[in-house]
């Protein structure tokens, strides 16, 4: 009896709770926003553009220190692009898939490392903004229209062509992948670093100290993935519509 | 959880203004250091690759000149050997005849000094003998 009463003791400590769905709203006029995720998203935000311009302020032949960290980083998304794209093609969309891949890679690794805990918000928590479907959603519409537009500026209307391509019988499926498309880059993006939260949320509930780690790692090691496979997937559906089925 | 509202479209818009801006200060300065660089280690290449061939070149045609004036060197050699040995041969062959003259011209002088040395003797083998028979004789019979 007295170790349940231990426990009970033990939880009343909230070392870490679990809040989902919960918002710090803002509104504008009509409508209500998310305020915790535009307030993390403009610190992802203002750390990509003041690494970028501590790289390029002063630009060398011989790159050193952070423009040659920022140098790395523009070739790998650059190959990223030319592999999904090729050779001919990928010039123009580096810093679309470029900035997706970037935008989601210091969200989440922003959410994962800095421990926003520490910073009380009246309703909410911070988080990677990549938790709220909102941003996943419209991150994967933006990826869309690029396709689509990339397809359009191609071919004209005759990038329709393609639904009907190979056998008019798979204009259902062709016309369904367009909804399917965003939905799981969105849902997968969403789901991945909403579950990883949460598990180690949850591990950090039940076991406050060092159980969780392993499962941290992990979860650093997923949201690196996540991004990178935003920003090939993202590729890869512009590469299809520029390409279309013909060839 | 999907709760969704006005985020949406503002995280769009949000995003592409992020695009635009990491494109002026990210993607377009660093992408012209790289190009730069690229054209910049191309173009030394290509300029050591025509030294390069420049150096080979002028290697070959200091080896074609070399080899032009071993050959040359050799030809001279063989030609001052060449008349060295003319020189010898004519030598030799003058001194041989120098000698064979001076041989004839001796054997001729011996011949003639014979032939006055005989004629001599021829002369005093009379007045010899009368000398040898009155030595033997004695004066009075050889009258």
């Amino acid at each position: 009896m007295e170790i349940l009463g231990g426990l009970t003791i033990l939880n009343t400590f909230t070392l870490a709770e679990l809040e989902v769905g919960e918002h710090f709203l803002w509104k504008i006029g009509n409508y209500t926003v998310h305020g915790q995720v535009f307030l993390v998203s403009w610190i992802v935000i203002g750390v990509l553009l003041i690494a970028s311009l501590a790289a390029t302020r002063n630009i060398q032949t011989v790159p050193g220190g952070i423009q040659n960290f920022m140098e790395y980083a523009l070739e790998f998304i650059r190959d990223l692009t030319r592999n999904q794209l090729g050779e001919k093609e990928y010039r123009p969309w580096v810093p679309f898939v470029g900035t997706l891949f970037l935008f989601i890679f210091v969200s989440n690794w922003g959410g994962a490392l800095i421990p926003w805990k520490l910073i009380k918000l009246p309703s909410g928590e911070l988080a990677a903004p990549t938790n709220d479907i909102n941003t996943t959603v419209a991150l994967a519409l933006l990826t869309s229209l690029a396709y689509f537009y990339a397809g359009f500026r191609k071919k004209g209307l005759g990038y329709f062509k393609k639904y009907i391509e190979p056998t008019p019988i798979l204009l259902p499926i062709a016309i369904l992948e367009d909804f399917t498309k965003p939905l799981s880059l969105s849902f997968r993006l969403f789901g991945n670093i909403l579950a990883d939260e949460l598990v180690v949320a949850v591990l950090v509930l039940l076991v406050p100290l060092f159980i969780p780690l392993p499962v941290m790692a992990l979860g650093l090691f997923t949201s690196a993935i996540q991004a990178l496979v935003f920003a090939t997937l993202a590729g890869a559906y512009i590469h299809e519509a520029l390409e279309g089925h013909g060839e | 959880m999907f709760d969704f509202d006005a985020t949406m479209p503002l995280m769009a818009v949000q995003f592409l203004l992020l695009t635009v801006l990491l494109n002026a200060v990210f993607y377009k300065p660093l992408t012209k250091a790289l190009d730069e660089r690229d054209a910049y280690i191309r173009n030394n290449k290509a300029t050591a690759k025509d030294s390069i061939a420049k150096a080979e070149s002028i290697v070959k045609e200091y080896e074609a000149q070399i080899a032009a004036a071993r050959k040359e060197s050799q030809s001279i050699v063989e030609k001052a050997q060449a008349e060295a040995r003319e020189i010898t041969a004519q030598k030799i062959a003058e001194a041989q005849q120098a000698v064979q003259t001076q041989k004839e011209q001796a054997a001729q002088e011996i011949q003639q000094q014979k032939e006055t040395a005989l004629a001599t003797l021829e002369q005093q083998v009379d007045s010899l003998s009368r000398q040898i028979l009155e030595k033997i004789l004695g004066p009075e019979l050889v009258k």
